[in-house]
């Protein structure tokens, strides 16, 4: 069962679009697995609606929007949404299908460094990256302490480190506090946001290591 | 394609809280509806109406900006007439859905702002369709069976007994020419024809 879950607060800001991509990414990456926050967020979104919506003082004249309507109603297209076809994902000998938001992402190809492996999203999102990150059984990443934060969503497998042991759908979100050093033994695949600058401020010997590199 | 007067049924709008006193939420839903079945200009206009002005005032604290306020109202104003057909009254109000538009729209307009970058990442992260609604085998043959019958409906009505009769009530042809008191010969006709049209009319549609 999934335990680990974005908070309200970040819940929120998703339901209004005020989260930066890479994040949203991840949160609706979330709700593909987790039913009940999918659940919150279409109660916050009718909430929304209601709050902005509902008033009747009205408001602006109607002529300013008079062009437009013409304008939007002199054309009968309907557009299509973008196809949805599922995409997989080969890793570690087996075939797993990658939530929606993630697959219909530009992805670069896997850099591999030891057990790790780490393939970036192709998401413009200022000093966030958010990457799949691959841990072969048997993997770690050594302990390491975050200066900023870092998201970990585990699509697949599992992973523990001293907090406990995490499964498909965690969502599980690190900042400078905590100190761990995930180890997996049958393999994970998971999607990470990390904000990079801060890392960068904290000086450069996590630059010159090639994981604290990699992760990042 | 899909029959959109199915999934339309806007008696049902979930989450609904019938409550007079509230905004007039089962009239857009109505709106809403007319518009993906019928492309009809007069709800549209009704919907027009009540959301400009609101999603101008959204626009305008969101951007700081009239201009781009006025382009979001734009943006989903012709999202909402282009993509009513994506709707489901079952999944929630009108109200609920304009708002996941605009969401949308403001998202890629502020993502455009700071990366000056055109790209829609909304449509990956809130998609307007779910997957569910794309392969649901029931639903689609629900569907189907629903427009079969809007063409027998269209049958000249002679042709339709037969067809009824012998596929829907399941009598032999004998049995029907007795029913209707036309020889049996006039029934294979009649469903020849009848089935020659039905084949036409789907086979067009499916082109």
């Amino acid at each position: 069962m999934i335990k680990h879950h974005p908070t309200e607060q970040l819940l929120i800001q998703f339901s209004q679009g005020a989260l930066p991509a890479t994040l949203s990414i991840a949160v609706a990456a979330h709700l593909e697995l987790c039913e009940c926050c999918r659940i919150k967020v279409q109660n916050l979104e009718q909430s929304n609606a209601e709050a902005l919506f509902t008033d009747f003082e009205d408001d602006m004249a109607q002529d300013e929007f008079a062009n437009l309507f013409e304008q939007i109603t002199a054309n009968d297209d309907i557009d299509m949404p973008k196809g949805n076809a599922p995409q997989t994902l080969n890793y570690q000998n087996k075939t797993i299908e990658l939530p929606r938001a993630i697959a219909n992402s530009q992805l670069s190809s896997f850099v591999q460094l030891g057990k790790l492996a780490r393939a970036r999203l192709q998401v413009d999102d200022g000093e966030l990256r958010a990457s799949l990150l691959q841990i072969a059984a048997g993997g770690e990443i050594p302990h390491h302490t975050h200066t900023g934060f870092e998201l970990t969503l585990l699509l697949d497998g599992e992973f523990s480190d001293e907090s406990g042991a995490y499964v498909p759908g965690d969502f599980i979100w690190l900042d400078g506090r905590h100190h761990h050093s995930p180890a997996t033994e049958s393999g994970c695949l998971c999607f990470t946001v990390v904000n990079s600058a801060l890392h960068f401020n904290k000086g450069l010997s996590k630059l010159l290591n090639p994981i604290g590199n990699l992760i990042y | 394609m899909v029959d959109h007067a199915l999934r339309c049924d806007s008696r049902a709008v979930a989450g609904n809280k019938t409550n007079m006193e509230q905004a007039p939420t089962q009239a857009l839903t109505d709106a809403l509806c007319k518009v993906a079945q019928h492309r009809d200009k007069r709800a549209f206009a009704q919907l027009f109406e009540y959301f400009a002005p609101k999603i101008k005032r959204f626009g305008v604290k969101q951007f700081g900006n009239e201009a781009l306020a006025m382009e979001l109202v734009q943006e989903t104003l012709t999202s909402v007439w282009r993509k009513a057909h994506l709707y489901h009254p079952d999944r929630g109000a009108a109200t609920t859905w304009v708002y996941t538009v605009m969401r949308n729209a403001s998202f890629d307009a502020l993502r455009k702002m700071k990366s000056n970058k055109e790209e829609h990442i909304s449509e990956d992260i809130w998609p307007l369709l779910q997957e569910e609604q794309m392969a649901d085998p029931d639903f689609q043959d629900h569907l189907q069976s629903k427009q079969i019958q809007d063409y027998i409906s269209k049958l000249p009505l002679a042709q339709q007994e037969v067809v009824k009769g012998v596929y829907f009530q399941e009598m032999s042809q004998e049995q029907l020419a007795e029913h209707l008191s036309i020889p049996v010969g006039t029934v294979k006709s009649r469903l020849r024809l009848a089935l020659q049209k039905l084949r036409a009319e789907i086979g067009d549609s499916n082109d």
